[in-house]
């Protein structure tokens, strides 16, 4: 009974927590079709290993990293079955799927604007800048150094920066 | 703290900002700050950038997620979302009694009280369709509100109680609403007519038919006079919050059936409003 009560805690901790798991899925994917299929999968996962979590630190940072893995493994397996080969991703610093693809659907142009930034940017400035994580536990989350958690950080408000006056003009 | 010396001068202030720096280099950039002009430059072309990116990435947070999502992570149930990311079927007639089942589900899984907005599947909407929802939802946001207000009102849930009798109400609300309606009779589905209230949502009147069920949650059957668009009879499904939300068109009319997005029965109990009505 009492399992029966901790998981369906699990579960209502997990919708709640949906729709930020999804805006980080984004960053990851770069569009809303892969983002929702990552989230699914990511939540399928969780709950199966709901019994692994020990209840300390941020329940959202291991899920975020649950999902970072997912769309790792996603991105093997996308390029095995297009020729490419396996890719340690420990070598690769930039995932490489493309965000404006023709299938790429997006809720408005800020948010193709921002999601179009460079690989892996949008994914720290969310969790360190929107979401408050230190830097050490968003590289914990990425599996990426401190030092490329800080850079890509510093891009990203940059670029972000630039894009204001894209805005502006847009609507000028 | 790191230890930032060395690197560019965007990335230290850019530490700076989220504290990340010790306290002798945070005094060293504050000094940087002050007295060059390019450091501040920069400086404000970070905190810039990072308050327009918090607000992108708030907006977020309304994008849609698929409502099979949230059931099957409530339930554990089958649903794909995948399959499932518009979720728009016609009512059908059968009658099976999921209610009770739900009921009890629903009083398991407890509430959420996530502050997102889920608003299902725009994103695989053709033209038609998104002409349809974008029709519908400032009503259906209206509605949506209003359901909060008056879900909480324990003394004063409705404006005209169900004892001054179906007859009267049904002759109000017809009258002021312009559609003409039966009250649906939901005991058999657990739950108990309460009573109405006439709304303004989109600026027309909207009739509203409350009802409670034994936990005391409160569900909502609202309808409009409208003009027809799209498919009449299709059953759109979408959240708000912590609120489920199945509405339709039908001779002239457009209706939702609002209740807690933890109930899994919505769309069945939908469907018999959709023939009941």
């Amino acid at each position: 009974m009492r399992q029966a009560t901790e998981s369906n805690e699990f579960r209502r901790d997990l919708v709640s927590f949906l729709p930020k798991l999804r805006r980080f899925a984004m960053t990851l994917t770069r569009n809303a079709a892969d983002a929702d299929d990552l989230v699914q999968e990511a939540c399928e996962r969780a709950i199966t290993r709901s019994h692994l979590w020990n209840g300390e630190g941020r329940l959202e940072s291991w899920i975020y990293a649950m999902t970072r893995n997912l769309w790792i493994d996603e991105i093997r397996k996308r390029k095995v079955r297009t020729g490419g080969g396996t890719v340690d991703i420990a070598d690769q610093d930039e995932l490489t799927i493309e965000a404006s693809g023709e299938k790429a659907v997006y809720a408005n142009q800020l948010q193709k604007m921002i999601l179009s930034m460079p690989e892996g940017l949008a994914s720290v400035f969310v969790l360190v800048n929107v979401e408050g994580h230190s830097y050490r536990e968003a590289a914990t989350i990425l599996n990426i150094p401190i030092g490329t958690v800080m850079s890509r950080l510093s891009t990203a408000r940059m670029r972000l920066a630039a894009m204001i006056s894209d805005t502006t003009e847009r609507r000028a | 703290m790191q230890n930032t010396k060395g690197l560019s001068l965007e990335i230290r202030l850019s530490a700076y900002m989220d504290g990340e720096v010790s306290d002798a280099e945070r005094r060293e950039l504050e000094e940087l700050v002050a007295h060059d002009d390019e450091a501040r430059r920069i400086l404000e072309l970070l905190q810039a950038g990072t308050q327009f990116g918090n607000k992108a990435f708030e907006d977020f947070l309304h994008d849609p997620v698929p409502l099979a999502l949230v059931r099957q992570i409530k339930q554990g149930t089958t649903a794909s979302p995948k399959a499932e990311r518009l979720t728009a079927t016609a009512p059908s007639r059968h009658s099976e009694r999921l209610w009770p089942r739900a009921l009890a589900a629903s009083v398991a899984m407890l509430l959420v009280g996530g502050s997102t907005g889920y608003i299902l599947g725009m994103a695989n909407s053709g033209p038609p369709a998104v002409t349809q929802v974008a029709a519908a939802r400032s009503w259906l946001d209206d509605i949506a509100d209003y359901h909060r207000i008056y879900a909480r009102q324990e003394k004063h849930l409705v404006e005209v109680p169900a004892a001054e009798g179906e007859a009267a109400i049904r002759t109000w609300l017809a009258s002021s609403v312009g559609v003409d309606f039966t009250i649906p009779q939901l005991a058999k589905d657990g739950l108990t007519f309460e009573g109405a209230r006439l709304l303004v949502a989109a600026g027309k009147p909207v009739a509203q038919l409350m009802y409670r069920n034994a936990e005391g949650e409160v569900f909502a059957i609202c309808f409009l006079k409208s003009e027809p668009i799209g498919e009449q009879g299709m059953l759109r499904e979408s959240m708000r919050d912590d609120l489920a939300m199945v509405s339709w068109q039908k001779s002239g009319a457009s209706y939702v059936v609002v209740g807690p997005s933890a109930d899994a029965s919505l769309r069945r109990l939908a469907e018999t409003v959709s023939t009941d009505i």
